[in-house]
């Protein structure tokens, strides 16, 4: 009962939470290119503008997947995150583990390649392959180097993973080599799967018109839009508390209220600026070998090692 | 009707092959073009190279207006190099009259010009990082650019189209305080384009510009290719030297010419870094050497322009894209018998269909950028390529004639 409460809880949360990271991205993204800035809850202005738009849906699209596929999209990423708060806010295991906010995740990455190649648009078709490799290329590591922590941790849960470091009083990426090395590659993956400058190949403004999105317009786009800031919410939210819970360092999970909850987005936050933020702003986009070779011989290679060192008992 | 349908059967359809109309409306894009791009997943097979959707009959508007209401028209040929425009047209009228300008308004001419080269080419580096989509520079690169734009506010009253050039000289004068603006904003400039110059070498830029859209010097000397595209392909040409006018007469020895041999993007966006340096040091050098003296040679333009006989002249300039060519035919009357101007886009815009072929699909915006095509200038000719066989370029003869003069 409290877990469908919770649930319930976190889903508008999830949906206020990321927007307004989104926001916060935009402005301080904006700041370092020295412009000013749209206002901190310009997300959410645009979410409601669009949902105020007309639905339109090409002819050259098959309409029921075209029309579904954000609406399903949104749902997955959200429900994903919303475990993941669920959780933190309960204090306990609340059912749905590590792989079931992975696949989540995952989905309403699918979800919106699947949306875009049903467009009809040859932007969409190039946005539906740029977008596989750019998975093949990130989603391998990301899930070793998760499985890594799961393997250290000998559980699935993704609770015990925190209990653990409750118990340890410390943040399980300073603890354990291996946890170090998978954090790297964890971190390492998140910018791709924000699509964010340098890896957002399957969007490219300036190459194929965003890709996927490129025919959608109104509440459709507004749900993958949020869709994208909610699963970012929830990468970055998965790296702080599985690598770098640091209420545990600060022992605040002792204290009332949701303390450790506000510190752990607060650290979100942090990670989601030098993670999206930062290179998005510092760097120039890759074209999609190139990404795929960085993740391939970079991230695969270091996940890989994380995985032999939580084997190894590092 | 059997054979027909046999005929259709027989045609093999490559699935892997796919059409994308670049254009005319696409983020990359600042102005309509149609790229017809066929490619093979990421790469690129054929282009197609479709004009045409910003005609706007300038040439024909010229033959219906007189000398000066012309000189205003040829300014709105192009937005970014409106100054090139109105000098190269200038010249050639000047010419047929036989009027020479005084030497204070040749200088000013000079300065107005490398502050619209600087300008134009602050304006494509900040492009070429968008398209990359390197945000942070092309924000930065247009940050600097603005302040060249208040100067050409301070010192002709307008942003864009500055309207400095006049029959027999210029229309405004610079005083000591514009002086002194111009030389502190140069000496901010320098440093800020050190920076620019510095953000080209980041790693990731390098990565999606080296080795990119190469245009060998073969292909650039055939088709005739000019400006910062052709001297990024080895040709070494600046009409600013080899057939100086306006005050670089006399600043000849004082410029040097990038030239890179590579033929790539890069190569191209260096010799525009490169560029920028010499401008900066001629604006300096043009203020340095300012002769005191009169602007024009008279104040009644009408009377001066009655003065001009019939004749025809072939006016060159270096715009910032390259080459700017002008065929001016008066009448005798007040008015022109033909205008022909041949922007450097139209030779530029050619080189599209070998630099792209064998790139990929993440090239196309960059390597269209890197020729700094101004589609508004070049809308004259139809250029039907590949698909269709055939191939149909305006006064190619005319182009010709010009090369062995």
């Amino acid at each position: 009962m409290n877990t469908l409460i919770a649930l319930l809880l976190a889903f508008p949360l999830v949906f206020v939470i990321s927007l307004l990271f989104d926001g916060i991205d935009r402005k301080l993204h904006a700041r370092m290119q020295r412009r000013i800035g749209p206002p901190i809850i310009q997300p959410l202005y645009d979410f409601i503008k669009l949902f105020s738009k007309e639905r339109i849906v090409p002819t050259t699209a098959s309409s029921r997947i075209f029309t579904v596929s954000p609406i399903f999209a949104a749902v997955a990423s959200i429900m994903g995150t919303s475990i993941l708060l669920a959780n933190l806010m309960l204090r306990e295991n609340t059912g749905g583990d590590l792989i079931v906010v992975l696949y989540l995740l995952a989905m309403s990455s699918v979800l919106v390649m699947v949306g875009g190649s049903s467009s009809g648009n040859p932007y969409g078709a190039i946005g539906f392959s740029r977008k596989m490799s750019m998975l093949i290329a990130y989603e391998v590591p990301l899930l070793l180097s998760i499985l890594s922590v799961s393997l250290k941790i000998n559980s699935l849960s993704y609770y015990d993973i925190i209990s653990v470091q409750i118990a340890a009083k410390s943040m399980l990426a300073l603890t354990f080599p291996s946890m170090a090395v998978a954090a790297t590659a964890f971190l390492i993956c998140i910018p791709a799967t924000a699509d964010a400058v340098p890896f957002d190949v399957s969007e490219a403004k300036t190459e194929i018109v965003h890709g996927p999105l490129v025919e959608y317009g109104g509440p459709f786009l507004a749900l993958f839009k949020l869709a994208k800031s909610a699963s970012n919410l929830a990468l970055t939210l998965l790296a702080t508390t599985l690598f770098f819970y640091l209420p545990a360092v600060f022992r605040v999970y002792a204290l009332p209220g949701l303390s450790d909850l506000l510190i752990c987005l607060v650290f979100a936050l942090i990670f989601w600026f030098l993670t999206i933020t930062v290179p998005r702003t510092i760097f120039a986009r890759l074209k999609v070998g190139q990404a795929f070779k960085f993740y391939w011989l970079v991230a695969l290679p270091l996940s890989v090692t994380a995985v032999l060192l939580s084997v190894l008992g590092l | 009707m059997v054979d027909k349908h046999d005929e259709v059967k027989k045609i093999e359809v490559d699935y892997t092959r796919l059409r994308i109309p670049f254009g005319p409306v696409h983020p990359a894009l600042k102005e309509p073009v149609l790229l017809r791009v066929t490619v093979r997943r990421e790469e690129v097979l054929d282009v197609d190279v479709v004009l045409g959707h910003v005609h706007r009959g300038i040439e024909v508007l010229a033959e219906n207006r007189n000398l000066v209401q012309t000189l205003y028209l040829v300014e709105r040929v192009c937005g970014i190099c409106s100054h090139s425009h109105t000098t190269c047209y200038v010249q050639a009228l000047e010419e047929i009259g036989g009027i020479q300008p005084p030497e204070r308004a040749l200088y000013l001419r000079t300065l107005i010009f490398e502050l619209e080269r600087i300008h134009s080419h602050l304006f494509l580096l900040g492009v070429m990082a968008h398209e990359i989509g390197f945000d942070t520079l092309f924000m930065f690169t247009w940050y600097v650019r603005e302040k060249i734009l208040d100067l050409f506010e301070k010192v002709t009253g307008n942003r864009v189209h500055h309207a400095m050039n006049t029959l027999g000289g210029v229309r405004w004068d610079l005083n000591q305080h514009m002086v002194d603006d111009i030389r502190a904003t140069m000496k901010d400039l320098q440093k800020s384009v050190h920076r620019i110059y510095n953000f080209f070498q980041d790693k990731t830029v390098e990565k999606r510009l080296c080795d990119v859209g190469v245009l060998s010097k073969d292909d650039a000397e055939r088709l005739c290719v000019v400006g910062p595209t052709a001297r990024g392909s080895g040709v070494d040409m600046d009409v600013r030297r080899d057939h100086p006018y306006a005050a670089y007469t006399y600043l000849k020895d004082y410029f040097s010419v990038a030239v890179r041999e590579k033929g790539d993007v890069y190569a191209r966006t260096e010799v525009r870094l490169l560029e920028l340096f010499e401008s900066i040091s001629l604006i300096q050098k043009v203020l340095e050497e300012l002769p005191n003296g009169p602007i024009r040679v008279e104040d009644n333009v009408i009377r001066l322009m009655r003065r001009i006989p019939e004749g025809e002249v072939i006016s060159l300039v270096e715009a910032p894209r390259g080459e700017l060519l002008y065929f001016v035919k008066t009448d005798g009357k007040e008015g022109l018998r033909r205008l022909k101007i041949r922007t450097p886009t139209i030779p530029n815009v050619l080189t599209l269909k070998p630099m792209l072929v064998g790139c990929e699909i993440a090239d196309i915006p960059v390597v269209v950028a890197s020729i700094d095509p101004c589609m508004a200038c070049a809308n004259r000719l139809i250029v039907v390529d590949a698909t269709t066989d055939s191939k149909k370029i305006v006064d190619m003869d005319f182009l010709r004639r010009r090369r062995q003069a």
